[in-house]
């Protein structure tokens, strides 16, 4: 099979060849449908800002109702102390009102999410006031709840409101509000939406179309073939990550310093970009159908996503979703990402994800081969 | 003695209980461009995608090129080239890219590689758009784009699953012409096509193997299958007068079957290739003082070889 002297490539050289090709194939089918590779992007990014300012943000202008039956020196401490409510965190907005009947009849409409009721007699030592709330709206009730009880508190103790001193709070870092503590997790959110796209789906759609059987009756190996996969689609995940990174140090920018973290964060990305793409081959070893994607994208959204601590702190899930947590991949990226973009880590912080990572793509990758469909 | 390009011995594919090719034995020489043909569901596809090594057999051997399809399955990848019934060429590509793909998969690169898509591109005519994005061809150019793809690495062998389907006869025509040059240009190339076009099998085959629910029901060249069919020749004469019952007995006599009149002065009848009967036929009605207004001596077709192993019942 040589024409004019030329030997084609055999061995190792082949399957180069061949990872090449499959990527070669990957990128010029991505960069010709460009509304895929942005809808890629787009959809972290938007996650980014729309869950980052929906999310764990300080309750404003509540509404309130006291109803000061007692009419004493104390309720009226308790009022003032309310009333800085108002004033200062702008927490509430107060309404004084004499009737206890009406202010739970305004409460049972919604127009209420609580009543404070400062009861005939108040005293220290009782009655003490009622908190009465709307406990479908558990955000709300418990942010009333707690300051008009540390306002009875102060006022209990006879400090008054006013006189209640601040507890020391020290922070180990820049301050960082939620948009930013999120940014790591919207980076790792761009890596599996662009994985999926470019390795799962596409290993299915070529499947569905056909255009597989071009791949599986040539001469490179079945392992080539698989590498070129995770590697195209991890080259594309990376770059959907690299590019909300980017987009993230606008919106949000973290307390990110030198060349080096920038360097490691792009490499985070890769890793973690490899990870999730050999998932996907793994899970697209012998599908046919693209059902089978719209069938586990939920399951696989979720499953990755929610247990890697990118919403909440690992520390306060249960047991079981911890472990769910230490084989998740997205948790060991994120981890390097935090570290090295909001904590300012040093580089070598991110060896241990980096070793798990890349033990994890390696586990997938055989898995896959052993697996392959290498037949129709 | 010049090994086999193809050599199949008891070939049996089973889904099941559906036995798909059942026992299938035939052979191959370089050079050869061998037909299988059959209805759907005759088990040529699933033969040929045993022999590219997409199908495992149940039972049985083949070896392509001296490489056993089981054990040595990338020996046997490295020699063959396969233009699918499905459209493989990625249709976000430009023709040229799925060229550029499809080597490095068969370990061509650099210069090399330009060199043999360059000509390839030509002899399929579509250097002109190399740059084009596939989805921009016509049905026909995607079909020439695959058998382009098929020999970019000069196999030895080519399979060719209904490479024509849906062309116009245009395009059909040019796909002829191009395994022909292609065969010119490597005698060694042994092709294997499989199609429901009995022209297209006529005019490209050597052989042919005419297939049914898995099995090979005759095999040979076309022209050779032809003159073995009974009644294959089909004689319509018209005549200025009705033909007499007497005359019509002498006519059978002479070796007229499946005789039929269906109006007046018309006759029409079958008879064996190659023997002449229609012009004899004819020859006596004149003497016997018909005139002879109009024949048609229709010659043995592929189609009727096929019909008459195969039938005309419908397939699932």
């Amino acid at each position: 099979m040589t024409e004019r002297g030329f030997r084609p490539a055999r061995g190792p050289v082949l399957a180069l060849l061949g990872i090449l090709a499959v990527c070669q194939r990957a990128y010029a089918t991505l960069w010709r449908q460009p509304v895929l590779l942005v809808s890629t992007m787009l959809f972290p990014v938007v996650y980014l800002l729309l869950l980052g300012n929906s999310l764990n943000r300080p309750l404003r202008a509540v509404p309130l109702a006291v109803v000061d039956e007692a009419g004493n020196s104390l309720s009226a401490e308790c009022l003032r102390g309310a009333a800085s409510l108002e004033s200062g965190r702008d927490l509430v907005r107060m309404r004084i009102l004499a009737d206890r009947p009406e202010a739970l009849a305004g409460l049972r409409r919604g127009r209420y999410r609580a009543v404070w009721v400062l009861p005939l007699g108040l005293a220290r030592q009782g009655p003490t006031p009622s908190f009465i709330g709307d406990n479908t709206d558990r955000a709300s009730y418990d942010a009333l709840e707690s300051a008009l009880r540390e306002i009875w508190q102060e006022v209990s103790a006879g400090r008054g409101p006013a006189a209640a001193a601040p507890s020391a709070r020290l922070e180990a870092y820049p301050y960082l509000d939620y948009v930013t503590y999120l940014a790591p997790a919207v980076v790792c959110l761009a890596i599996f939406m662009g994985s999926m796209v470019a390795g799962g789906l596409q290993v299915l759609e070529d499947r569905m179309y056909g255009y597989h059987e071009g791949y599986l009756v040539t001469p490179v190996s079945t392992g080539a073939l698989v590498a070129g996969h995770i590697f195209a689609g991890a080259v594309i995940a990376s770059i959907a990550g690299a590019a909300v990174l980017i987009c993230v140090l606008l919106f949000a920018p973290v307390p990110l310093a030198g060349a080096g973290p920038v360097a490691a964060s792009f490499l985070t990305i890769f890793l973690t970009a490899l990870a999730i793409a050999s998932i996907w081959s793994l899970l697209f070893a012998r599908a046919k159908h693209a059902s089978v994607l719209r069938g586990m994208f939920g399951i696989i959204n979720a499953a990755l996503f929610f247990p890697s601590g990118a919403l909440y702190p690992i520390e306060s899930y249960p047991a079981w979703l911890r472990s769910v947590s230490a084989v998740d991949p997205l948790t060991y990226g994120l981890r390097a990402l935090r570290d090295l973009l909001l904590r300012g880590a040093p580089v070598a912080a991110c060896y241990p994800p980096w070793l798990f990572l890349l033990t994890f793509t390696l586990v997938c990758g055989v898995l896959t081969r052993v697996f392959f469909r290498r037949e129709i | 003695m010049t090994p086999h390009s193809i050599e199949a011995i008891a070939l049996t594919k089973r889904f099941g209980d559906f036995v798909a090719d059942n026992a299938v034995s035939f052979a191959v020489p370089a050079g050869e461009t061998y037909g299988l043909l059959g209805p759907n569901g005759a088990g040529k596809t699933t033969l040929i995608r045993m022999l590219t090594t997409l199908l495992p057999p149940t039972s049985g051997a083949a070896r392509v090129r001296g490489h056993d399809i089981v054990r040595e399955k990338t020996a046997v990848r490295t020699a063959i080239g396969t233009v699918s019934q499905a459209i493989t060429t990625d249709e976000n590509l430009t023709v040229r890219e799925n060229l550029s793909v499809q080597g490095k998969l068969y370990g061509l690169w650099g210069g090399e590689l330009s060199r043999r898509i360059e000509k390839r591109l030509h002899q399929v005519g579509l250097w002109d758009r190399r740059g084009q994005v596939t989805r921009q061809l016509s049905g026909g150019m995607r079909r020439r784009l695959e058998i382009a793809r098929g020999v970019l690495h000069s196999p030895k062998v080519l399979f060719l699953d209904e490479p024509t389907t849906g062309l116009d006869p245009q395009s059909r025509r040019s796909i002829w012409d191009l395994l022909g040059e292609m065969k010119a240009s490597d005698p060694e190339l042994a092709v294997v096509l499989t199609t429901h076009a009995m022209d297209e099998a006529d005019f490209l085959c050597d052989r042919v193997a005419i297939m049914d629910a898995g099995r090979i029901l005759e095999e040979g060249a076309p022209e050779r299958l032809k003159r073995t069919l009974d009644t294959g020749e089909h004689v319509a004469i018209e005549t200025d007068r009705t033909v007499s019952d007497s005359d019509r007995e002498m006519l059978l006599a002479l070796g007229a079957t499946n005789w039929r009149s269906p109006v007046d002065r018309h006759a029409e009848f079958q008879s064996r290739p190659g023997e002449g009967i229609g012009r004899r036929a004819a020859q006596l009605l004149e003497e016997k003082g018909y005139r002879i207004v109009h024949l048609t001596i229709a010659p043995v077709t592929l189609e009727d070889v096929f019909f008459s192993y195969t039938g005309r019942g419908l397939r699932e």
